[in-house]
């Protein structure tokens, strides 16, 4: 029997060989950044025992603000409702967090679901970013700061959006990530899109938490 | 040759710059910066078009969006567009131009014999002759062939579209003087600023005064300094080519950008879309829309050659194109004297007939200085004049009373323009609700200068009635400082000398829509109202006469601005018109409704990047891959694509799914099941909360079990089912149908969230997470063994509705023992990024065993053999539990009253004779009935015939070698019941194509009715 | 198009994130098989359907999913204001439930 391989939900795009630094050859860089950890947290974010014992798992904070996020070395924690996260983690963390929040909040109203296998991540950036999520979403996507997250509608799908580095991520439901990536690749029609190489040490966490969003 | 080119300063053209193109298969020339009709004009082309009704000759009358008669087809194949207006078409190098009317040529219509059509097509022609519907379907082709406009594109569009959703603080309507000073003190503020015009450069109308003053400067030099400002401002865009067609509530404008229609087809690039739509959302609208000058209505006004006198202007200040060589001009205002002094100077006769006999003495010393040949109080009873105007008969008009006293000259000429006022372009303010207000002094539906501070929308300019450019822009001035204010922010950052010009003041326009001819209507010469549908002041007159009162009744009786140009030269005439004829005031007819789009708008611009690949999400699961490897035929289910059935060479799909199915019954076969939709529940009150939203009880069903479950809507019938594991007591697992995984999920939400947000639950979608492959057949067990060694799969470990976790070819697994299929069957749920993996070592390990994949329409056969429910389609939410004969599935019992029980006791829910699910067998095995056959009790009674229900599922069953469908029957469950068979009222027929079937009502369950096979 | 206010992200968002959830404050009658068929039938079906102010439910779909309720009038389009469910419910009984 072969050996478990994983296959991300943009496989079949062959991104990763196409996958060059960015320079200044194309308006839009764009890649999947595959098989990061995926984790629904519920839980009330008014009680206190969950969010502090929520928070001492995660090693950060939990964000309580709505529409906006926290990142660790390890972590990135998002937002999404006043009782729903959504905790990003590197790779092959996911399984070792779920048990570890679970254990933390035992006996506190919670749910804690891996949810790996349902997300992937999608990395936008170059001068023109933000004109072609002009193009694919009704969120003023000029106005999303650093360090916040927002839960739009991207053609007729959904996303999870932040800055990150020098771009932005979309997470994206496994089984709409085909339509959202030739929805994203007919956008960047006009400026010209290149596959990025995403360096790895900017997958999750704050190593690279650097803001400079190129603003189109 | 009457028209002619004339290097005017100032003028938009290149002379430099000379282009070729053609108009109904002639070549002809023109220069860069004209439009098509400027062109066509330059050549001398009069006859562009033949009316709708009458098929008289007609020509351009405007110079922009009003423009009701020249309508071209322009390119060929693919790239055709049909009805453009030659007065918004730029040109470019080779374009290729059609006439859109006249038939069979331009030069010889149908319609215009000796005026034959004309005594016989009043207003209301259509509605009177073809009341009798019969008659219309014969005359339709004929009629709409002869009656002319463009033809659609036959190819698929080439192009690409895209939308821009944007955001911003003030968003400008109009390039012109008051949008640009706007604009500008917007930007100056720091304000985030977009200004959108639908010309190919910023202007309006100072792009046909470019000599006017304003602030000391010329309108050519203001222009320049004040779009190079703007241009300099980081928080200010310009958008030109792009007209803003639509206001919707919350400030959304709706505008569509040209991007490369400009272009000859050649130069066109690929990369960049035809046309893009933005939507605007503002903080601040300012409507800066400008007016558009109407034409006065005389007799034969339509004749080629005459214009609106605003339009003979612009082609000779803008383009370098005066059309005549004696050019007469009619008007009842001020807005016609600059251009009459223009045309002097480049070259032209001018008689100028002013309506009023007393006019703006400032305006009268400069038309005399000029050489403008001034006739005070006249009017034009009629043109003169064939394929073009030659001449007009002038009367003298009584000082106050719109009436003839006397003949006046005739006039020779080559050129008419007239000019009855100018119409506030008030459509965008009124797409939300707004209503303009008549204003009797300017003559005008006008916006309120103060535009609806409370939605924030201002108006600026002459949209508000400010005709004058120095009363527009003081006007603009003072607005946009409410607007500043209104902000905090400090004002004033223009100033009054900055806004000085040279104009006169003006002065009151004359009351005057129809120039009496000394006749009564309808006995002269036809006066046009609406050019574009032949519409005329004697149609009106008759309409009033009809006892047609309202004006949206009047309006649709004659067709009055019903045309591509909307009634923007035609309206205001109309109204007054219908005014006059009532004995009524022009307010008191009130206007018709102003709907979006201000102009027309392309089908690919709305639907943008919503076409071909990515007009819907295209879902695919996790294993779609191996699917295609392996030949698959692929059907859409919802959103998903899904494998239908997995061919062979030379199989077609009977023989395929024979194929498959046999292998699933008597071997193995294997199915992705992932895209059903999946929910995990968690919390200690998930038991109860099941109990709420599912028909059947919760209460005991044991970590590592399974059950099925009927949710139903509050009316007691069927909306989704599926099977929930309980994982431990507080946390479950629940799956949905595949088309209803949103609802389901969004409707417990619902319940939770409004009902019950006080039950311990929290609910995550894990639909995307899991991929799922069913394994089914007696070879199953022996196939997963394989590739599964810690988990006990034996019969009396594992059983029928249990779960296990464990690992499946190395990967963490969840395996549930359920079956839609009847068989030994199980479950594999994987991470969806080891889902190609799984499905591929289950290949390998079924390899032995002759694993099949199949797909929906063997996974269909296989349940309607065992008489499996598809809800939505053998129920469409009418169906309760009890109609499906399932009354197993629900629990009358439970403490809390579930969402839909109390609707089982209503009188007809609990009523007989409702249509209820059984099984149909055909007396000719070989029959495959059409789904959504009707069952019918007899063939031998005339219509209408009872229909006792239809069939809802139907297929060739390979297991028992013949058809067999599902169906739902008035008291079908009886029917088929021992009583039933022994009255026989378990014989009926399926009637569907024109043919009856006899068929027996039998169980639905056609296979291994004790359910042994699935248990082993 | 409407721009929603969503109490619970706390910021302006564009319809299309949204869902219509139909006539807020309908409870469901606690005991629904004390009512006769009359009752429960209203409860079912009957709704205000005023030309006017309307309080009425709006799920935030692609957003935090969190139904709320929005006072919008029927006749003008115009937003009245936007709350959770439960701030809503005080907000009504407030105005005496009125329509
Ligand atoms: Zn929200």
């Amino acid at each position: 029997m072969s050996e478990p391989v994983m296959r991300s939900p943009l496989h079949s795009f062959g991104l990763a060989s196409q996958a060059k630094p960015i320079d200044g050859s194309s308006g839009v860089w764009a890649n999947e950044i595959p098989h990061i950890g995926y984790i629904s947290l519920r839980g009330d974010g008014r009680d206190q025992a969950f969010v502090s014992a929520a928070s001492k798992a995660l090693g950060i904070p939990l964000p309580i603000e709505p529409c906006t996020l926290a990142t660790s070395e390890s972590v990135k924690v998002l937002w999404l409702s006043p009782d729903e996260w959504m905790i990003v983690s590197a790779p092959g963390q996911a399984n070792a967090l779920c048990s570890r929040l679970e254990l933390a909040l035992a006996g506190v109203r919670n749910q804690v679901v891996d949810n790996s296998g349902g997300y992937t991540q999608i990395f936008l950036g170059g001068t023109h970013a933000l004109d072609v999520l002009r193009h694919v979403s009704v969120y003023d996507f000029e106005s999303l700061q650093p360090g916040r997250v927002a839960g739009t509608t991207l053609g007729k799908s959904s996303v999870y959006a932040f800055r990150q580095g020098n771009g932005y991520r979309l997470i994206v439901r496994r089984s709409f990530a085909d339509y959202i990536w030739r929805y994203l690749v007919r956008a960047a029609n006009p400026y010209g899109l290149g596959i990025a190489d995403v360096p790895v040490d900017n997958l999750v966490g704050t190593s690279t938490a650097s803001v400079n969003v190129a603003a189109g | 040759m009457t028209s002619f080119r004339v290097r005017r300063p100032g003028a938009r053209i290149d002379f430099e710059k000379p282009l070729s193109f053609s108009f109904d298969g002639q070549p002809y020339s023109g220069f860069a910066g004209d439009t098509l009709a400027s062109a066509l004009l330059a050549n001398d082309v009069r006859m562009l078009a033949r009316s709708f009704k009458y098929g008289r000759p007609r020509g351009i009358v405007g110079s922009g969006p009003e423009e009701p008669n020249a309508l071209m087809q322009i390119e060929a194949g693919a790239h055709t567009i049909p009805n453009l207006k030659a007065t918004q078409v730029e040109l470019y190098d080779g374009l290729i131009a059609r006439r859109t009317t006249g038939y069979p040529t331009l030069e010889f219509d149908l319609k215009s014999i000796g005026g034959l059509f004309s005594r016989f097509m009043p207003a209301g022609f259509y509605y009177k002759t073809f009341q009798n519907q019969k008659l219309w379907p014969k005359f339709e082709h004929i009629i709409r062939q002869a009656a002319g406009y463009g033809s659609a594109p036959a190819e698929p569009d080439p192009e690409t579209y895209d939308h821009s959703h944007r955001h911003t603080q003030v968003l400008v309507v109009g390039g012109g003087a008051s949008g640009l000073l706007a604009a500008l003190a917007a930007g100056r503020a720091g304000l985030k600023v977009v200004v959108v015009d639908e010309q190919k450069e910023c202007g309006g109308w100072l792009l046909s005064s470019p000599h006017s003053i304003i602030g000391g400067k010329t309108a050519d030099a203001w222009l320049k300094a004040v779009l190079g400002e703007l241009q300099s401002m980081p928080n200010v865009e310009v958008l030109t080519r792009t007209s803003a067609f639509a206001l919707h509530n919350m400030n959304l404008v709706l505008a569509v950008e040209q991007l490369q229609d400009h272009l000859p087809l050649g130069a066109r690039s690929a990369h960049r879309p035809r046309q893009r739509l933005h939507r605007i959302r503002a903080e601040n609208v300012v409507l800066a829309t400008g007016a558009i000058e109407r034409p006065l209505v005389f007799g034969n006004n339509d004749l080629p050659g005459i214009m609106t006198a605003s339009a003979l202007t612009t082609y000779l200040n803008r383009y370098g194109v005066a059309a005549g060589k004696r050019v007469l001009l009619h008007t009842s205002n001020d807005h016609v004297y600059q251009g009459a002094c223009d045309l002097v100077r480049a070259g032209c006769e001018v008689v100028l007939a002013d309506a009023r006999a007393r006019v703006n003495p400032a305006w009268e010393k400069r038309a005399r200085a000029a050489g403008v040949d001034l006739r005070l109080g006249y009017g034009i009873a009629y043109a003169r004049g064939g394929r073009a105007v030659s001449g007009a008969q002038l009367v003298k008009l009584d000082a106050e009373r719109n009436a003839v006293t006397g003949k006046g000259p005739s006039i020779d000429c080559d050129a008419l323009g007239s000019s009855g006022g100018l119409s506030p372009t008030v459509h965008l303010y009124c797409h939300d609700g707004g209503r303009p207000h008549w204003d009797d002094e300017k003559l005008a539906f006008v916006v309120p200068a103060t535009g609806r501070a409370k939605s924030r929308i201002y108006c600026v300019g002459a949209v508000t009635g400010e005709f004058g450019l120095q009363q527009a822009l003081e006007q603009t001035q003072r607005t946009i400082g409410d607007l500043l204010a209104s902000l905090g922010k400090p004002a004033g950052t223009t100033s009054a000398t900055d806004v000085h010009t040279d104009e006169p003041a003006s002065v009151p326009p004359r009351r005057i829509f129809r120039i009496p001819d000394g006749m009564r209507e309808g006995h002269g010469k036809k006066a046009f109202v609406d050019f574009q549908n032949d519409v005329s002041a004697a149609d009106i007159h008759l309409a009033v006469r009809e006892n047609y009162r309202s004006i949206e009744h009047i309006k649709r009786y004659t067709a009055l601005g019903f045309g591509t140009d909307q009634g923007k030269l035609s309206n205001v005439n109309g109204f007054a018109i219908a005014a006059d004829a009532r004995g009524i005031s022009i307010p008191e007819v009130g206007t018709t409704t102003y709907r979006p789009a201000y102009s027309p708008v392309t089908f690919g611009t709305l639907a943008g990047l919503h076409a071909d690949e990515t007009f819907e999400p295209r879902r695919y699961s996790a294993m779609h891959a191996c699917h295609v490897a392996r030949g698959a035929e692929f059907e859409p289910v919802g959103q998903w694509l899904r494998p239908w059935y997995f061919p062979l060479p030379g199989e077609d799909m009977h023989a395929a799914v024979r194929r498959e199915c046999l292998a699933a019954r008597r071997g193995v076969g294997i199915m992705d099941a992932s895209t059903l939709g999946k929910i995990d529940l968690r919390g200690k009150d998930v038991r109860e909360f099941l109990g709420r939203v599912y028909a059947n009880d919760w209460a005991k069903l044991a970590p590592g079990k399974c059950r099925y479950g009927l949710m139903l809507d509050e009316n007691g019938m069927v909306m989704d089912d599926g099977v929930t594991a309980c994982i431990t007591d507080d946390h479950f697992v629940m799956t949905t149908t595949t088309g209803g995984a949103a609802r389901v999920f969004s409707w417990l939400e619902k319940w939770h969230q409004t009902e019950w947000p006080d039950l311990d639950v929290y609910m995550t979608s894990v639909t995307d997470h899991w991929a799922t492959a069913a394994i089914v057949g007696p070879k199953s067990r022996q196939t997963l063994a394989k590739v599964c060694s810690d988990i006990d799969l034996s019969p009396s470990a594992f059983k029928f509705m249990d779960w296990r976790d464990g690992t499946v070819a190395g990967v963490p697994a969840r395996v549930f023992r359920i079956s839609f299929s009847g068989e030994l069957a199980f479950e594999v749920n994987v991470d969806a990024n080891y889902g190609h993996h799984v499905w591929e070592a289950l290949m390998d390990a079924g390899r032995e065993f002759g694993i099949t994949p199949y797909g929906t329409e063997t996974m269909h056969v296989l349940r309607a053999e065992k008489g499996f429910i598809i809800v939505g389609q053998d129920t469409d939410g009418s169906m309760t539990p009890l109609d499906l004969d399932m009354a197993w599935a629900v629990s009358m019992k439970k403490p809390f009253s579930f969402i839909g029980k109390r609707s089982f006791a209503r009188s007809d829910t609990a009523g007989p004779n409702r249509k209820q699910l059984v099984g149909l067998l055909t007396e000719d095995p070989e029959i495959v009935l059409a789904e959504g056959a009707q069952i019918i009790e007899r063939t031998d009674i005339a219509p209408p015939v009872p229909m006792l229900g239809h069939v809802t599922s139907s297929y060739y069953s390979p297991e028992l070698d013949r058809s067999i469908a599902l169906a739902v029957v008035r008291d079908g469950i009886n029917r088929r019941s021992d009583e039933g068979r022994k009255t026989g009222r378990d014989v009926l027929y399926a009637h569907a194509g024109g043919k009856a079937h006899k068929v027996r009502l039998v169980s639905p369950v056609f296979i291994d009715p004790k359910g042994e096979r699935q248990n082993v | 198009m409407f721009v929603f206010f969503c109490p619970h992200c706390g910021e302006n968002r564009e319809e299309e994130e949204f869902g219509y959830g139909g006539e807020a404050f309908i409870p469901r009658p606690a005991t629904p098989e004390t009512l006769n068929d009359d009752a429960w039938g209203d409860y079912l079906f009957m709704r205000k359907n005023p030309k006017g102010w309307h309080w009425e439910m709006w799920s935030h779909n692609t957003g935090c999913r969190k139904f709320f309720v929005v006072k919008r009038n029927t006749a003008t389009n115009a937003i009245a204001g936007s709350w959770t469910l439960s701030d809503g419910r005080k907000a009504y009984d407030a105005e005496g439930g009125a329509t």
